[in-house]
């Protein structure tokens, strides 16, 4: 789903948003934050907002975005909460699941999938995110740039250096 | 005129885009014909964006969804 495809449409109902990018700021969230029920929490929360601030919302650019941007800001706001108070190691071993839930994986590609994770955790944050909503979610470059507010060439530079490093990391999958 | 590697390297990120002119696609495209380590690379972070755009989108786990739709209090 790109930001553009869903420029119309300022006045849905708040199911249809949630349906519509649940799974998306699900991504961005697990993407970021690097565990999937803290990813959660981000959706939840990204909800809230959007519930909150919709009758505000005053649809100068397309609502895709402006979710994005309020996940994006959450995904923030909760890596910086778990960094600052760090969760018994132990929680997340009883918690965490295996990467089986990603759309196409399964037995086979789980490795796989096990590995794009990994090698997308070695990336820092800003790169990881502008990988994410560019080259996986498939936003346009302007588009992230908004999304992660900063100029199209930092964007742009991000997403070079993610690529870069990604390559190297996954050579033998290439 | 012709593109040297390093060029080529730095035009990667718009040429990946497609957000190049004209006339540096054509430029970049000689340089690709002449030049398999260029060519490698690039085929490479093709790559890698295939890689993650096949594999990298999460899905939201049904129970999950039906919690949280609950708590937002939206009937899906
Ligand atoms: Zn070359």
């Amino acid at each position: 789903m790109t930001v553009a495809e869903t420029d119309d449409v300022v006045d849905r109902p708040i199911s249809r948003l949630f349906n519509e990018f649940a799974d998306a700021i699900y991504t961005l969230g697990y993407r970021i934050v690097g565990d999937r029920h803290l990813a959660e929490d981000v959706v939840q929360e990204t909800f809230i907002k959007v519930i909150r601030a919709l009758p505000t919302y005053r649809g100068d650019g397309p609502i895709g975005g402006w979710i994005y941007r309020i996940g994006y800001r959450e995904a923030i706001t909760v890596t910086r909460r778990r960094r600052e108070d760090p969760v018994d190691p132990m929680t997340f071993q009883v918690t965490s699941v295996p990467a089986a839930t990603s759309v196409e994986a399964d037995v086979l590609n789980h490795e796989l999938v096990s590995r794009l994770d990994d090698a997308m955790s070695q990336l820092s944050e800003p790169v990881r995110a502008a990988f994410t909503l560019r080259d996986i979610q498939g936003l346009s470059t302007a588009e992230v740039a908004t999304v992660l507010d900063v100029s199209e060439s930092a964007a742009k530079m991000r997403l070079a250096r993610a690529r870069e490093a990604l390559r190297v990391q996954l050579k033998e999958y290439l | 005129m012709s593109l040297t590697c390093d060029d080529l390297d730095a035009m990667l990120p718009e040429f990946l885009d497609g957000s190049v002119t004209a006339d540096e696609a054509t430029l970049a495209a000689e340089h690709l014909a002449t030049c398999e380590e260029c060519t490698a690379e690039l085929n490479e972070l093709e790559s890698v964006t295939k890689l993650y755009r096949e594999h990298g989108t999460m899905h939201l786990p049904d129970e999950s969804r039906k919690r949280i739709a609950g708590s937002l209090g939206i009937s899906e």
